[in-house]
């Protein structure tokens, strides 16, 4: 009886300690930044927040270990849509602003992707349509990508931030 | 004229014409950021075919002394080339490295350049004790980083010292090319590229044209065409691990 009544408050709490971030924002979950291309995702937007990961898992292994190169449920191509590369002025600045940290970290979820995985598309695609004249320049000073990568993850370290992407 | 040698026309017409399309769309308009024609050898949904086996042939007669462009072209390729800067040199990733031979008894000395051979029999493959490292049905030899565990077995049975383990947390990889701490890794046959149509990063960047990639299933294919024309060895063929990296004049 005691048990039951403890589990029935378990979910109460939970709520409660959930809400209180929210409750210091707006009140309406995390700011998850918008999609900087297309209108709407691969499945539509609910069945892509409770099923994302399954789809990425069983795409990883299809492209990886069989060589099925399909871009519908690449990590490459989320990223491709929902983070500008850098040096875009939509550009994440830090974990806040990257489409997949932003919710995770609000669910207090874990993400390892990123351990290996870039957390950018590449800005030096040749047909990237979000290459702007802007970069370009950018990128005729520094030559080389890396470099300018390396830059910019250097600029990025020396500021102090919280959460940081990896 | 035989219906065959039509037919072998008939192809060479077909490929030049792709050739052709990678490089100018009409008169005057030229595609600048694709230095070849890249055609993938199959659909983005269809697996990689055991029909295929790629694999290269090394000429170490072209290959210059002194000479590392593959390396370096690898290294941007696949973002390794500085990305542990608190390593030593001994730790840090090396997909391909330049190897110089000597005679003893002539003199005579060789370069070659000197990568995972992608194995038909791969020890990293038989050791591995999470499935991590694997052979992909066209021969190319993977770590799938999803599943390595980094307890480096593979790098001990590996008879050609191909494979790396990461020390450092990385930040900037390639998008192409996830690579993560605490995992191992090597030359990837540039897969990537492979699977669009293109040829790998060395292949393409070599002054000499001292690599040739290729299907080496496919009779018609230059690869083996060389093959059947001219001697080559793999190294350490007494191990019989057959391995898709051959060479010439060693
Ligand atoms: S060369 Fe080494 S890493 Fe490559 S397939 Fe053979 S054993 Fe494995
Ligand atoms: S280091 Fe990774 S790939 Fe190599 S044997 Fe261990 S688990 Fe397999």
């Amino acid at each position: 009886m005691r048990i039951s009544k403890l589990l029935q408050m378990v979910p109460a709490a939970l709520a409660l300690t959930l809400s209180a971030p929210a409750l210091a924002g707006d009140g309406a979950g995390p700011e998850v930044p918008k999609a900087i291309k297309g209108e709407e995702c691969v499945e539509p937007t609910s069945d892509m927040r409770r099923n994302h990961m399954e789809y990425l898992k069983h795409h990883r292994d299809e492209a990886l270990r069989e060589g099925i190169r399909t871009k519908q449920y690449s990590l490459k191509q989320c990223l491709e849509c929902h983070v500008a590369p850098e040096g875009d002025p939509q550009a994440p600045q830090d974990s806040s602003e990257h489409f997949c940290m932003a919710c995770h970290e609000y669910a207090g979820v874990t993400i390892d992707c990123f351990q290996c995985h870039a957390t950018q598309p590449k800005e030096t695609a040749s047909f990237h349509p979000l290459v702007t004249p802007g970069m370009k320049a950018i990128k005729d000073q520094a030559g080389r990508s890396g470099e300018l990568l390396n830059q910019f993850a250097e600029s990025h370290a020396s500021k102090t931030r919280t959460g940081a992407i990896q | 004229m035989s219906e065959d040698t039509n037919l072998k026309r008939r192809e060479f017409i077909g490929n030049g014409a792709k050739l052709a399309a990678g490089l100018t769309i009409a008169p005057g308009v030229v595609v600048y950021g694709l230095s070849e024609a890249s055609v993938p050898d199959r659909p983005a949904e269809e697996p990689a075919s055991s029909e295929r086996r790629w694999g290269m042939l090394v000429d170490s007669n072209k290959c210059a002394t002194g000479c590392d462009k593959c390396v370096t072209a690898c290294g941007e390729e696949n973002g390794w080339d500085d990305s542990e800067p608190n390593s030593s040199p001994e730790q840090k990733a090396q997909w391909i490295r330049k190897v110089e031979l000597r005679h003893k008894g002539t003199g005579k000395s060789h370069s070659l350049p000197m990568m995972c051979q992608h194995c038909e029999n791969p020890p990293c493959v038989d050791v591995c004790p999470t499935n991590a490292s694997m052979k992909r049905a066209d021969g190319i030899v993977l770590v799938d980083r999803h599943r390595c565990i980094g307890c480096r077995y593979c790098m001990m049975a590996c008879p050609y010292k191909a494979r790396s383990f990461i020390h450092e947390t990385l930040t900037d990889q390639e998008p192409h090319m996830p690579r993560g701490k605490g995992t191992v890794e090597s030359c990837t046959m540039c897969v990537h590229r492979v699977d669009e149509g293109r040829e790998p990063a060395c292949v393409e960047e070599c002054p000499e044209q001292a690599i040739l990639f290729g299907d080496l299933n496919d009779p018609d294919s230059a690869i083996a065409q060389a093959l059947t024309r001219y001697d080559s060895t793999a190294v350490r063929e007494d191990l019989g691990l057959n391995p898709g990296v051959r060479y010439r004049g060693i």
